[in-house]
């Protein structure tokens, strides 16, 4: 057909675009749910036919794992695996210590458990599943066994063959039935990172940009940092590809945030000298940046692919040093001289750091890994103080209880106990506890209530797995189809778990309404208290408290670029003040001054940071430097460092004065450059010095 | 080789420690292949993992229970 008819019937994804996105989610929620059903019921089957004790432990175990992403369940499942062994040995190991003494006994489970949920707070990724688990493993070993402390081997190696069955049919179902790879979305993050980058690089060489930009824009790049780490972390466990690329894509991350900073420091370079009078020197460096954006433009086929970069990039870096020579020539007084070197320098580092980025990146899409690469890692900036407070509220949480039980004689503790460690382990790490607890509750309660009407109404007349499953299936899937809901975080999971542990299932199945009431009284009252501990004790995640914390960490990584051991700083620094950077700043609402105070500080750490790690290479490595200008550069850095610990006026005129001292002292030395960097950093009058910077400053170095 | 082995006193399958080994054994060719790329050849790289490992696990069985 040579024409197309003019009155060509319009797809009806274009008529109705909602149509279209409509059954896309439907679809993937859908393939979702009979995933989930298919593992929870073949687990359940082979936990029947291993003719292990409980098989509902194994149907828990999968609904807790199963999630739509494939890499997900897998990490989850690693994890989970360690936080089981860990948790069951320490369960044999309390039982062991404590047979006969109950309080003993049950205070070490309590501090055990809490001790498990800070750790869950402590890690932000799937390792906060271990720690979840292995308290729950140690309550789930012993709480059953405790009138029969002579039982507990037995019931110890039955629940850890449950629940490791459980993850492992989890584990085969999602990664064998319609995966969903993560890796894709690995790919395409790391892709649109990339690009994202050069484009930005590309569109801003000619050397104006506004701080405010530059601020959203360091936003935007430390958030896609912290992004690609959190799914590299998990992605490792789907694919044995991105496995073997892991160490390369740590490093290319570490370059990648090292080229973001030099590039912000030479901007802000350029945009003081534009401001401070100094326009014929920012003038030559921006001539001498410019031509890379011609070295980044190789026709628009070619603009995002990194080899061909990374080629025109190392033509562009050769280039460089003749042309300093050039620009360097016809600049006055030695004034101009010492910016234009600064910046220069700045700018070369800057290059050949874009350069091994690009070649990294193209190494990262060869079939094949050649040779290794040297191994960073991405360190992440853990609250201990907001995990200690998770501690206490857990530690409180199943002292109650267990008291309440203790005191009582409570036939049901033992449940109430444990969905009070299953939670409180899980609420402890979510952002907003209490409305997750509210939504969990709500769906935990309707999950029973579905499993009283499929135990008592449906099930009593099947009598094979066939009619089992025909009586549950119906109910069984509004969890995992509620959980693909994005707006109702909290209610699938609960539900599925309520009717999961209701449900007990058995071989012979046991109906007893008695000891089902009692059992579901005790389970809401155990997932109650541990929601009311969140009202009692508040969750720091986010909060004010731990948002001042965090912040004045984050400056404080600026006296770990003075003080700490050289041997890796670079890329702790670098991933550390990410980290931090984006974790206060999810909490902070957009647009306030605590916002703007924030992206300012950021923005000035990294930059006097970076350089001062720069520096002190520098004082480690040359041998030619002389003994009063390392003296005065160390004690410039340590009054930069008091600054930043403690910003005010005095402190600003200590460092300021220092650095003028060390530039004095190391006239006519390489370290000369970054002590300028320094000093023009300090000077900055749209960093969060400018209050503290007399309006009188003398504006030049004379020394120099 | 015995069908059970006693751990510290405790009878564990004898085919616990094979499959434990086979794991490992699978980690090591996972990085191997995943090193060459030969993964991106296959049509299902998780099926063909798992029936890799039936496969190693099933002939290390074999051969140390006969």
């Amino acid at each position: 057909m040579s024409t197309v008819p003019a009155t060509e019937p319009v797809p009806a994804s274009s008529r109705w675009p909602w149509l279209g996105d409509f059954v896309a989610g439907e679809w993937r929620a859908w393939i979702f749910v009979g995933k989930s059903l298919l593992a929870i019921y073949l687990a359940a089957w082979l936990a029947m036919w291993l003719q292990l004790e409980q098989p509902s432990t194994t149907m828990i175990t999968v609904s807790i794992v199963m999630h739509p992403h494939s890499g997900m369940v897998l990490a989850k499942s690693f994890y989970r695996a360690i936080g089981t062994l860990a948790g069951s040995l320490f369960g044999l190991a309390l039982m062991s210590l404590f047979p006969q003494q109950r309080e003993l006994f049950l205070l070490s489970l309590s501090v055990w458990v809490a001790l498990c949920a800070g750790g869950a707070t402590l890690y932000r990724n799937f390792m906060s599943y271990g720690f979840v688990l292995a308290g729950y493993t140690a309550a789930i070993v012993t709480l059953p066994a405790i009138n029969n402390p002579l039982g507990v081997f037995d019931s110890a190696v039955m629940r850890v063959s449950e629940v490791l069955l459980g993850i492992l049919v989890a584990a085969v179902v999602s990664d064998l039935v319609w995966p969903e790879r993560l890796r894709l979305l690995l790919r395409q993050s790391a892709q649109a990172q990339f690009n994202l980058f050069i484009d930005f690089v590309r569109d801003s060489t000619a050397g104006n940009m506004p701080r405010e930009r530059m601020e959203h824009a360091n936003l935007a790049l430390a958030r896609a940092a912290v992004r690609l780490e959190d799914m590299r972390a998990s992605v490792i466990f789907e694919d044995p590809e991105v496995h073997a690329r892991s160490t390369r894509m740590r490093l290319l991350n570490q370059r990648y945030m090292a080229a973001a900073t030099s590039f912000q420091s030479l901007h802000h370079l350029i945009n003081r000298l534009q401001r401070s009078g100094s326009p014929t020197v920012a003038d030559a460096l921006i001539s001498l940046y410019r031509p890379l954006a011609a070295a980044l433009s190789p026709g628009l086929a070619q603009q995002h692919q990194s080899a061909v970069l990374a080629a025109r990039l190392g033509e562009y870096v050769a280039r460089l040093p003749a042309q300093v020579v050039a620009l360097r020539a016809p600049l006055p007084a030695p004034l101009a001289q010492l910016e234009f070197d600064t910046g220069a320098t700045l700018l070369q580092r800057f290059a050949a750091e874009l350069r091994d980025f690009a070649t990294l990146e193209g190494s990262l899409r060869e079939a094949q890994v050649r040779g290794s690469v040297e191994k960073v890692h991405f360190l992440r900036g853990n609250d201990i103080p907001g995990a200690l407070v998770g501690v206490l509220r857990t530690f409180l949480t199943m002292v109650a209880l267990s008291a309440f039980w203790l005191a009582s004689g409570w036939p049901f503790g033992a449940s109430a106990m444990l969905l009070a460690t299953i939670f409180s382990g899980l609420l402890a790490a979510s952002p907003n506890p209490v409305s997750a607890a509210t939504h969990t509750f709500y769906g935990y309660a309707s999950g029973m209530l579905a499993a009283f009407v499929v135990v008592y109404g449906l099930l009593p007349g099947s009598n094979d797995f066939a009619s089992l499953m025909g009586a549950s299936a119906g109910f069984m899937l509004i969890g995992p189809y509620l959980s693909t809901r994005d707006t109702l975080p909290g209610v699938g999971a609960g539900y599925t778990l309520g009717f999961v542990y209701i449900l007990a299932l058995k071989n012979p199945m046991v109906y007893d309404p008695t000891h089902f009431l009692n059992d579901g009284i005790a389970q809401v009252a155990g997932l109650a208290l541990a929601g009311a501990a969140f009202i009692l004790l508040p969750s720091v995640i986010g909060s004010g408290w731990q948002r001042t914390r965090q912040f004045r960490r984050l400056r404080e990584q600026a006296v770990l670029a003075a003080t700490a051991p050289l041997e890796g700083l670079a890329w702790r620094f670098e991933s550390l003040v990410r980290d931090l950077f984006q974790q206060v700043v999810t909490y902070t609402r957009p647009g306030s001054d605590e916002s703007r105070s924030l992206l300012a500080w950021a923005l000035a750490v990294q930059e006097s940071g970076r350089t001062m790690i720069e520096l002190r290479q520098q004082l480690a490595s040359g041998g030619d430097i002389a003994p009063a200008a390392r003296r005065a550069a160390t004690t410039a850095m340590h009054a930069i460092a008091r600054l930043y610990r403690e910003p005010d006026a005095a402190r600003w005129r200590e460092a300021d004065a220092a650095v003028h001292a060390a530039i004095i002292a190391a006239a006519g030395q390489p370290v000369r450059l970054h002590l300028y960097q320094l000093r023009s950093a300090l000077r900055d009058d749209e960093s969060p010095f400018a209050r503290y910077i007399p309006s009188s400053s003398p504006e030049s170095v004379h020394a120099a | 080789m015995p069908h059970e082995i006693a751990i510290y006193g405790v009878l564990v399958p004898g085919l616990l420690p094979v499959f434990l080994v086979c794991l490992l054994l699978m980690v090591l060719l996972d990085m191997l292949v995943g090193r060459l790329g030969l993964y991106r050849q296959v049509w299902h790289p998780s099926l063909f993992r798992l029936a890799l490992f039936v496969c190693l696990f099933g002939i290390a069985g074999l051969l140390l229970i006969h």
